[in-house]
């Protein structure tokens, strides 16, 4: 049996008379890719920026591996290892890689100094160089290159190397695969792979099922700010899991058109 | 090199060998002097101006609070009866209390800089003129402690410095520490570039950013009083239009006025490059009215070019 690592019970989020999460619970096992689908406006969005720490839920509690926690920022959740990577917001692109890499956790010299201690760039080179080694992106990239020079795809790696650079419990994915090209896609879906062999847990933000399909193992939809469906990959098809998505019943649809 | 940086520093040195042949007073001693006099007051402010910028905001409020600083100060001292150091430290704090309530305005509300700096500089402009009824302070002017170390003066050969120019030597380099080296340089560049990333990674974005508004206030403050001590006068109007003179500094200078790309040294090339455009062309004889056209041109040519260069480094 796969350890738990994340579980959210009930967690309600409103925004003034919206109820963008009305309840939503979950649990995210060790070495799962787990894929979060719905529609614009079912809550995706919502859920993750809760666990992330982007702003406090209203209700509802956080486990992680079986402890109970509360996120009240971004820091909070990297330090619980919930690592985010947002869709195109991830990497400052006038820095260089390897200070994108360290961004927040700079390793410095003379620690006593606070933000004003200098960094220890040698050590910053040499571990970004050895992380793009191990991610196999060293051959083109270069650590010192300016991230804005870098193509879509080898941004996504970037930012999904950062997270399992500091090894993440969870990664959440937003949308990795929006504006890449097929080649870039396919380069990300195998990250998600070797994410899930070297023991992360993923939580996958996706418009795209069949996506899902390849490489996820739990299916969960949302609707209207709440979970309505949890599904195993192999117990479910592409057309059910539309339906689920949309509320429609496409499958019976289906059988009457034939 | 195709640095930003680089080029403005090729086309100063341009500058400076054009000047001095058109005249050869312009490299005499005492002009350099002249020069380096100047050069701390605007150079300073520049720096601060440069390490905003690169975090994405900008200052409109620094030549306005270069006018009321001092003035606050002999005020102080004059009408008071303030000890001058007291009333030194009291004119830093309000520069410190101007930059916090753009900071926060800023950060906190979410108006542009633009709108809020605005703003603060006719409230701080406004308050320097009704304060002195718009006349002129006489400064301190009595040799001591505070006179050699904002405006003190000694000579090398026949070079005449003031001390403020150790200031600006002294801030200069900690500010390309602070920007290149420096932990907080990460988080300022990378604010500019991406707030939303740097926020995600855990930088205080909002905090940084009301930090570099003091800082950018206080060096201002800080100018101001070296300025009055220096000519041993204050006056409400002192600095006008300075904020534009700065930020063209920075901008010439190769720092990027959308955030995220700054430069220290190229700031202190700007900086150089505008005062001796300004000694420069009056030198050569260009009539006085004319003279905020030839600085115009110029700097619009430093732009282009900087734009030319990086659009030539993006295709290669």
């Amino acid at each position: 049996m796969m350890q738990e690592v994340l579980r959210l019970q009930n967690l309600q989020k409103s925004f003034g008379s919206v109820r963008a999460l009305k309840s939503a619970s979950l649990t995210l096992k060790e070495g799962e890719v787990v894929a979060l689908l719905g529609d614009n406006g079912a809550g995706k969005s919502t859920l993750i920026k809760a666990i992330s720490g982007v702003f406090p839920i209203d209700r509802g509690d956080i486990y992680v591996r079986g402890e109970k926690v509360s996120i009240r920022s971004t820091r909070e959740a990297m330090d619980l290892g919930i690592e985010t990577i947002h869709q195109d917001t991830s990497l400052a692109p006038d820095l260089s890689i390897a200070r994108n890499l360290f961004l927040g956790r700079e390793p410095v010299n003379l620690k006593w100094l606070g933000v004003l201690a200098p960094l220890d760039l040698a050590k910053l080179r040499n571990a970004a160089s050895a992380l793009l080694k191990r991610v196999g992106i060293s051959k083109k990239l270069d650590a010192d290159a300016l991230v804005s020079t870098l193509s879509g795809g080898e941004r996504q790696s970037i930012a999904i190397s950062r997270a399992m650079q500091f090894a993440a419990k969870v990664i959440i994915l937003d949308e990795p695969t929006n504006n890449l090209g097929v080649e870039e896609t396919h380069g990300v879906l195998r990250f998600v792979k070797e994410m899930r062999e070297a023991g992360h847990s993923v939580l996958l933000i996706t418009h795209n099922i069949h996506h899902v399909f390849e490489v996820a193992d739990r299916i969960i939809v949302m609707r209207r700010g709440e979970i309505v469906a949890e599904q195993t990959v192999a117990d479910t098809d592409l057309l059910t899991v539309e339906s689920l998505i949309t509320g429609a019943d496409l499958s019976a649809l289906m059988k009457r058109a034939q | 090199m195709r640095s930003p940086q680089f080029s403005s520093f090729v086309i100063l040195i341009v500058l400076l060998v054009v000047f001095g042949v058109a005249d050869s007073n312009f490299l005499s001693p005492l002009n350099i002097s002249n020069m380096m006099a100047f050069l701390p007051e605007l150079g300073i402010i520049a720096l601060g101006m440069t390490l905003l910028l690169t975090a994405g905001e900008f200052d409109l409020s620094v030549g306005a609070v270069f006018g009321l600083a001092p003035v606050v100060v002999m005020l102080l001292v004059q009408n008071a009866g303030v000890d001058i150091g007291v009333a030194l430290l009291a004119g830093l704090l309000l520069c410190i209390v101007i930059g916090a309530i753009n900071g926060v305005i800023v950060t906190k509300i979410g108006i542009s800089s633009f709108l809020v700096t605005l703003s603060m500089l006719l409230i701080v402009r406004g308050a320097a003129l009704y304060i002195t009824q718009g006349f002129p302070l006489k400064s301190w002017d009595q040799p001591g402690f505070f006179v050699t170390l904002l405006a003190g003066s000694f000579n090398v050969g026949s070079f005449r410095f003031y001390t403020s120019l150790w200031w600006f030597i002294g801030l200069s380099l900690l500010a390309v520490y602070v920007l290149r080296y420096a932990k907080l340089g990460n988080w300022i560049s990378a604010i500019g570039s991406n707030r939303n990333a740097a926020v995600a990674r855990g930088v205080p974005a909002d905090a940084v950013k009301i930090w570099l508004f003091i800082l950018t206030s206080v060096l201002a403050g800080l100018a101001g009083m070296i300025s009055a001590f220096r000519i041993s006068a204050a006056s409400p109007v002192a600095g006008t239009g300075y904020e534009l003179e700065v930020i063209a500094m920075v901008v010439v200078g190769g720092t990027a006025l959308t955030g995220g790309r700054g430069t220290i040294l190229g700031t202190i090339v700007g900086a150089l490059m505008l005062r001796a455009i300004r000694n420069g062309i009056v030198l050569v004889g260009v009539p006085g009215l004319a003279y905020n056209i030839f600085v115009g041109v110029i700097i619009l040519a430093m732009l282009i070019l900087h734009a030319l260069l990086q659009k030539n480094a993006a295709r290669s």
